[in-house]
């Protein structure tokens, strides 16, 4: 009978192997192969939602960022709030004082800014100069979001994440004009499912940290939160006449709605349930939107969610995947 | 560290609510939610000075993703609304009541967001300087007014039964505030 003599090396590879697996499980799960079907879904969404934004704003831009005495409660309040945070986030206060240097009136540098925010969609949604495009965007809505942060929702805190993962991922996508006219090489497919790992990874966190504090509010269980959600003066879009006719409805509603958010992150990434959460949560955005009339808050998150997980996710056969391949053999 | 931030910031807002005793859980757990809390803002870099160089680049980072504050809208239970009501008096004895107004129902939801941020106890130190600002801009388009007395109050709508029993929203005030065109005075 032949004894095997394993060597030190071998022995310490066996003991790593299991370390060895975890880490190549993190990796396969932070960089899967993804084509970039979900980055022009995102791409045309935030586009489409700049623009809602910048029109839905037009006739009261100036009265919401001008300055003390010209508009509604001045832009200085909140850039002074921002600035106690931190004086390197931006806000329209810096691009007022770079136009005087150029003798421009404030007047004028937030319509160039309202301007350049409307074209930074029109080109997002075209596909055409798109990192500029998605940057511009970003900055200028950055810059709305802080200046007017007293007059700020959750709409724009969803407007600038899906901005900022925009703005960093690997564009162009091959749907956009940039692609069409350029011709530029195909991107990696691990980079692309890597951004849209952290696109999916932080709405598990929205909707986790959302279902759990409604969770530990009673107003929840019983429907009493909705029917005060959706008779709120500012939201009412659907008589409380008509909403007191499904009053037995309310409850069922909200407890669908707390456990449907808390469990988001369970199921789905179960590719049997994946479909029905995603139906739901885009039904739940939808229905926000038009119950409550919160429409940019809704379109984000529908964008958000559809990008994240409704996109497929089959990896299209490029260049780059046959050279690694190629390599690998 | 990106997704390690945005669980401090999500966190320390569910702590915080808890800390309040706003939501089901007993009270005892209110003061271990108050040290959670400061533990996930220290995560933040809030116990440090405010000149610091982390906390300021942590702040910019969190403002610039726009994970600055947590996700808990709505929760754990829907807020009652608040409105700003003026009363503006001419010389002749005339009284008008107005309120401020915005032109699109995009820039209305921005305002009600503000209004609800009145109420909270952080803002109270830019409170006055900010009705103050409200009230100038309803003065703007009323320049013969003499003065003006702002009042600020929570709406408490009905529940759906006492709705159903004809009951309709309560106006409770919390403060108001007398402006003229010399000085103001804090009633």
């Amino acid at each position: 009978m032949q004894s095997v003599v394993k060597s030190p090396g071998s022995q310490i590879s066996a003991g790593l192997s299991p370390l060895r697996k975890c880490w190549q499980r993190i990796v396969g799960f932070l960089f899967p192969p993804e084509s970039d079907t979900w980055l022009a879904v995102l791409r045309i969404g935030l586009g489409l939602q700049v623009i809602a934004y910048a029109l839905f704003l037009r006739s009261d831009w100036h009265y919401l960022f001008a300055s003390s005495g010209k508009g509604l409660i001045g832009r200085e309040v909140s850039e002074a709030i921002t600035s106690f945070d931190s004086r390197w986030i931006p806000t329209f206060g810096w691009l007022v004082a770079l136009g005087r240097n150029l003798n421009m009136s404030e007047d004028a540098v937030l319509t160039v800014a309202w301007i350049c925010l409307l074209s930074a969609g029109c080109l997002l949604l075209l596909g055409l100069f798109c990192r500029p495009a998605g940057i511009v965007a970003w900055f200028l809505h950055l810059c709305a979001a802080e200046s007017g942060g007293l007059l700020a929702y959750g709409a724009d805190n969803f407007m600038t994440t899906a901005l900022f993962y925009l703005m960093l991922s690997p564009l162009p996508d091959r749907y956009s004009f940039d692609q069409w006219v350029a011709k530029t090489k195909p991107r990696n497919p691990q980079v692309l499912g890597f951004w849209r790992r952290v696109l999916q990874v932080h709405l598990c966190f929205v909707y986790f940290i959302g279902g759990l504090a409604k969770c530990l509010g009673n107003g929840w269980w019983d429907g009493s939160n909705l029917w005060r959600s959706l008779i709120r003066p500012t939201f009412t879009v659907v008589p409380p006449d008509v909403l007191v006719r499904f009053k037995y409805a309310l409850p069922v509603l909200g407890i669908a709605i707390c456990l449907l958010e808390v469990s988001y992150p369970i199921f789905i990434w179960i590719k049997r349930t994946r479909l029905i959460w995603l139906v739901c949560i885009l039904a739940m955005h939808a229905a926000i939107g038009l119950l409550m009339g919160l429409y940019l808050f809704a379109l984000v998150m529908i964008v958000m969610n559809i990008a994240a997980f409704g996109a497929p996710s089959t990896t299209i056969q490029t260049n780059w995947g046959q050279r690694r391949s190629d390599e690998r053999r | 560290m990106h997704f390690f931030l945005i669980t401090a910031v999500c966190f320390a807002g569910v702590f915080w609510l808890i800390a309040q005793g706003s939501t089901i859980l007993p009270s005892a757990c209110n003061e271990y939610a108050r040290k959670a809390e400061l533990v996930a803002t220290w995560c933040l870099g809030k116990a440090a000075r405010a000149s610091n160089p982390v906390r300021r680049g942590i702040a910019t980072y969190l403002h610039a993703v726009g994970i600055q504050a947590g996700y808990s809208f709505f929760a754990p239970n829907v807020p009652s609304h608040h409105r700003l009501s003026l009363e503006l008096f001419y010389d002749d004895g005339r009284v008008e009541y107005e309120v401020p107004r915005v032109r699109s129902r995009a820039a209305a939801l921005r305002l009600d967001s503000l209004l609800d941020r009145l109420s909270e106890e952080r803002y109270e130190p830019v409170r006055e300087a900010l009705v103050k600002r409200l009230a100038f801009s309803v003065w703007r388009e009323h320049p013969d007014v003499k003065k003006v007395r702002a009042t600020f109050g929570s709406v408490n709508p009905p529940g759906i039964n006492e709705f159903e029993y004809g009951k309709t929203e309560t106006f409770q005030p919390m403060f108001s505030f007398d402006f003229s065109l010399r000085d103001e005075q804090k009633q």
